[in-house]
């Protein structure tokens, strides 16, 4: 047993489960623009996960997991995925969230991903392999490829999403 | 009634966010999809050899063992259960509040749809090498470049999906 990724793990379920991101109810509003919770919970997740990588890559400490960049794939990846996201309100990790706090038909969407991953391993060499080499970039850093520093894009993008983040929540209340 | 979730947004997605510094830290960026994968190798490990051994994925090392991931995803379950049980929110439940207002109680479609959507899931986040977790929250705090075609189709069809599929708007409580 890995204790570390237990601990990490069982952070960041209850974590999912708290902020109301494993509640399929809230990711459906957000997709329809109808209650904007789950997508500024996001943005905050994602501004102070980019700007912590970015110190602790400053300071040598940070592991990093650069997904490669086939370009084909990733879209039509994202394209399923978003479909069966749009669809139940749940992806990955929250679906197994959803499913220990009580949510039976999360259980019966997480058996599909079951499902999901034998199909991708039984067509992953005759249809995935040849999708992944199309437009294949490979494990590459949106610094890289552009030639700007990566302090000038984390902080190009998270000062300002900060901004309207709280400057929007200010207004809603008067 | 969509009750508002327990925690304010900046507060959970700060907690989210230290618990990626934490585990960047630790081992690296979160993920969870792949373990489907590792789970689903080890069982047709075991039921035909030859064929894994063949397999140019899963006879790689790392879907053949429960490593860190593995066990990251086993933490997730269990806290999310403690999480909910904690703070008396557990709940037995069969469908979804903006289900209910669209398709009624009608549980074998909620299902269904349910069992499709999760084999979507899967499916799209191997494509994609990561899903929600792995390829756009990890992968924006990487600057991967492949956060950027993956957040522009995952929240592109996941908002058209949600407006063909959920019509009608449940009352949402609001902060």
């Amino acid at each position: 047993m890995d204790y570390l990724g237990f601990m990490i793990g069982m952070l960041f379920g209850a974590a999912l489960f708290l902020a109301g991101l494993a509640n399929p109810d809230k990711i459906i509003g957000t997709l329809r623009l109808k209650d904007l919770h789950a997508m500024k919970t996001i943005a905050v997740f994602v501004i102070v996960g980019m700007v912590g990588f970015w110190f602790l890559d400053k300071a040598g400490v940070a592991h990093y997991s650069v997904k490669p960049a086939n370009i084909l794939a990733v879209l039509l990846g994202g394209a399923f995925l978003g479909v069966g996201f749009g669809l139940t309100g749940y992806c990955p990790g929250t679906g197994l969230a959803c499913a220990a706090a009580g949510r039976l038909d999360a259980l019966i969407t997480v058996l599909g991903m079951f499902v999901g991953a034998a199909l991708f391993i039984f067509i992953y060499p005759s249809i995935v392999v040849p999708i992944d080499g199309v437009w294949a970039m490979g494990k590459k850093t949106i610094p890289e490829v552009t030639g700007i520093s990566a302090a000038a894009w984390v902080f190009g993008i998270s000062v300002p999403l900060t901004v309207v983040l709280f400057v929007t929540a200010k207004f809603k209340k008067k | 009634m969509v009750s508002k979730a327990l925690l304010p947004w900046w507060v959970g997605g700060l907690l989210l966010g230290l618990i990626q510094i934490l585990a960047v830290v630790a081992n690296s960026p979160l993920g969870v999809s792949t373990q489907f994968v590792v789970v689903d190798s080890k069982i047709i490990h075991n039921v035909s050899e030859d064929y894994a051994k063949e397999h140019s994925l899963i006879s790689q090392e790392k879907y053949t063992k429960f490593g860190y991931g593995f066990w990251l995803d086993i933490g997730l379950v269990c806290g999310a259960f403690l999480a909910a049980v904690l703070s008396g929110s557990f709940r037995l439940s069969l469908t979804t509040k903006w289900w209910k207002v669209n398709y009624g109680s009608n549980l074998g479609r909620r299902f269904a749809t349910g069992f499709v959507g999760g084999i979507l899931i899967l499916l799209g986040s191997r494509f994609a090498h990561g899903c929600t977790s792995g390829a756009f929250a990890s992968g924006w705090a990487q600057l991967s470049l492949s956060a950027l075609p993956f957040t522009i189709t995952l929240f592109g069809f996941g908002m058209l999906t949600a407006k063909l599929a959920y019509k009608q708007s449940p009352e949402i409580e609001r902060e």
